[in-house]
């Protein structure tokens, strides 16, 4: 059982997911995950709806509840397990990926995902100097929870400011200053912001059809630069929001999405 | 009369067997589906001299178990504080929140989410019921405090309604300044929280949850005979002997007590206590010491069939609660309504 979407991400990248027997619903990568019997929203878990699936083991990263499951759970004596390295950044991610590699005793292929991820990386900051401008991105994602539109911030966005240092890696610039995520509440974030390109994350995007006027009703975006030239593009929230092996190239991707063509 | 009391009493009865067959729904079907034998196997693993209970024997003893019986005390204490309600405001629309005591309650609990991460006070099992149970109380005598008229400090009816309804707003605009300036987690928790669950139940909570809803119970039905004076009118009730000031706040702190207990240990579940009482009048007639029992029952019953829809519609995740009582509360209600020519 493991809850947590990077956990999940590097478990099938280290070729371990036979012994995963549940999933959270916010594990959406890689597609196969579908496969495996999802237990619902990480916050609003039920012991037994875990516990029909048999685990010798629940895996996750400190993020759910409600607080009395997890309770019931320890008085149940299920082993509860959380990795202690976190995939804040590039080294974060490969030390998470090296103690989950000794975990489920994938050691070798942990070796590999570093390096792969060093690799990719090193070829992507070199496609991403191809650039000369510095766009100002704004990044809008999807509270899937309360069903809200929040702005990403500067440091904000997933583990440890995922989306800041992607969109800064792939030369650009973040567009609203203010830490962290907060709600489209008012228009004037996104309008005083005035980025040159958005991104919207995909639940929040597919959510709107699609369409991008739909998405230039979102309040403050009608009248930024991004809408006048039409830069606004959809992007998979499990490619920005953390770190993760796949995120070398990731850089890439994004860079090819925010620099103008 | 006697016919209607006989006929009456064979109602309760029918009540009682429904109730106990959803039980047994309950007790048999979930995530995982417990045969008879393994039930059985269970229960005698509690009896000195048999072997430890497996892990599938526990999870049956230290969860469903008191989820069942917890669902049937609060079912049972949401339909009695809707009666009283009810009858005490002799109005068809009123529900045990009405005085502020839910709206207080989830502000104790979304006061909880997001000081709790700041003050570390999240270790504790207790810290949220006791959080929610408090804002109830608080709330409700907020209400009870303004609704007092300044000349002789009694609450008339009319001024306690606009009051809760008041209050009710207040609070709810507190919860939404709190989930408003809440971090992403915490805001998710208040969300789920005010969805209501019972997933996190426990034997210390049945204990708690049974003792408020049993002694509420007591009271509500000796209070009953007085209810039914009080439906004449006030000055009525006076006349024929009853102390209505005194009736009001006895009926009014056992509604606050067994839906404020009951409320803190599941969240907030809407709609029960205000159908209930309306399915029972449609059944039986006016008489409150009938509605009092009647609705213990219904209300168990409902909630729990609705426990059971939350655990099976989306296994092995579940459905808050909140959402099922009144997605399938709503039609049957109207339904009922439309069917009968049906008059308080």
């Amino acid at each position: 059982m493991v809850i947590s979407p990077i956990y999940n991400e590097i478990i099938w990248a280290l070729g371990a997911q036979d012994s995963v027997v549940g999933i959270d619903l916010s594990t959406t990568y890689p597609p196969e995950v579908k496969n495996v019997q999802t237990v619902g929203y990480h916050r609003a878990l039920s012991a037994e709806g875990i516990l029909s699936l048999h685990p010798t083991a629940v895996i996750h990263d400190n993020n759910i509840g409600p607080p009395q499951v997890v309770q019931q759970l320890q008085q149940l004596n299920i082993p509860l397990k959380t990795f202690n390295a976190k995939n804040d950044s590039f080294d974060g991610t490969k030390a998470l990926i090296r103690e989950m590699g000794a975990y489920f005793h994938k050691e070798a292929r942990a070796e590999e995902l570093c390096n792969t991820l060093d690799t990719q990386r090193a070829a992507s900051l070199e496609k991403v100097k191809q650039y000369t401008d510095h766009p100002r991105v704004a990044v809008i994602h999807f509270g899937r929870a309360s069903n809200v539109y929040l702005v990403v911030g500067k440091g904000g966005g997933g583990d440890g400011g995922g989306v800041s240092q992607m969109i800064e890696l792939a030369g650009g610039q973040m567009a609203v200053e203010n830490r962290g995520m907060q709600r489209m509440e008012s228009p004037e974030i996104i309008a005083q912001a005035n980025p040159d390109v958005i991104l919207l994350t995909d639940y929040g995007y597919d959510r709107l059809g699609g369409s991008v006027d739909q998405i230039k009703a979102l309040p403050g975006v009608a009248t930024s630069n991004a809408a006048r030239n039409n830069r606004i593009y959809r992007i998979e929230e499990n490619v920005l929001n953390y770190f993760g092996p796949r995120s070398g190239e990731n850089i890439a991707k994004v860079a090819a999405i925010i620099h103008q063509k | 009369m006697t016919k209607q009391h006989a006929s009456r009493q064979i109602l309760l009865v029918a009540l009682a067997v429904v109730t106990l067959l959803t039980l047994a729904a309950s007790i048999r079907y979930g995530a995982i589906d417990f045969r008879v034998a393994e039930i059985t196997r269970a229960l005698a693993s509690l009896l000195p001299g048999n072997a430890a209970p497996t892990l599938d024997q526990r999870i049956f003893l230290e969860l469903r178990l008191p989820r069942a019986i917890l669902c049937l005390l609060v079912g049972a204490s949401l339909g009695i504080g809707g009666t009283l309600m009810q009858a005490l405001f002799r109005n068809p629309i009123v529900e045990p929140g009405l005085v502020g005591t839910s709206s207080g309650a989830a502000f104790g609990s979304a006061l909880f989410f997001v000081l709790g991460g700041v003050l570390h006070i999240g270790t504790s099992l207790w810290s949220l019921p006791i959080a929610a149970c408090v804002g109830g109380v608080i709330s409700t005598y907020l209400v009870f405090l303004l609704a007092r008229s300044r000349e002789d400090g009694r609450a008339s009816i009319v001024m306690l309604l606009l009051t809760g309804l008041a209050v009710n707003a207040l609070f709810m605009s507190a919860i939404g300044f709190l989930s408003y300036i809440a971090r992403d987690p915490q805001a998710r928790s208040i969300t789920f929280w005010s969805l209501g669950t019972l997933s996190g139940a426990s034997w210390k909570a049945v204990e708690i949850v049974a003792i408020s809803t049993i002694v509420g119970a007591l009271i509500a039905l000796r209070y009953a005979k007085q209810l039914n004076a009080l439906m004449i009118g006030e000055e009525e009730a006076t006349y024929l002997g009853v102390n209505v000031n005194r009736l009001k706040w006895i009926i009014l702190s056992v509604n606050v007590v067994i839906v404020a207990v009951a409320t803190a240990f599941t969240g907030v579940i809407s709609f029960v206590g205000l159908v209930v009482p309306h399915i029972l009048r449609m059944m039986g007639g006016a008489d409150n010491r009938f509605l009092i029992a009647g609705s213990a029952l219904t209300g168990a019953t409902l909630l729990t069939l609705a426990d059971l829809i939350a655990r099976l519609a989306v296994r092995p995740a579940e459905l808050p609660i909140g959402i099922v009582t009144s997605a399938v509360g709503v039609p049957v209600f109207i339904f009922l309504l439309r069917r009968r020519q049906y008059v308080f």
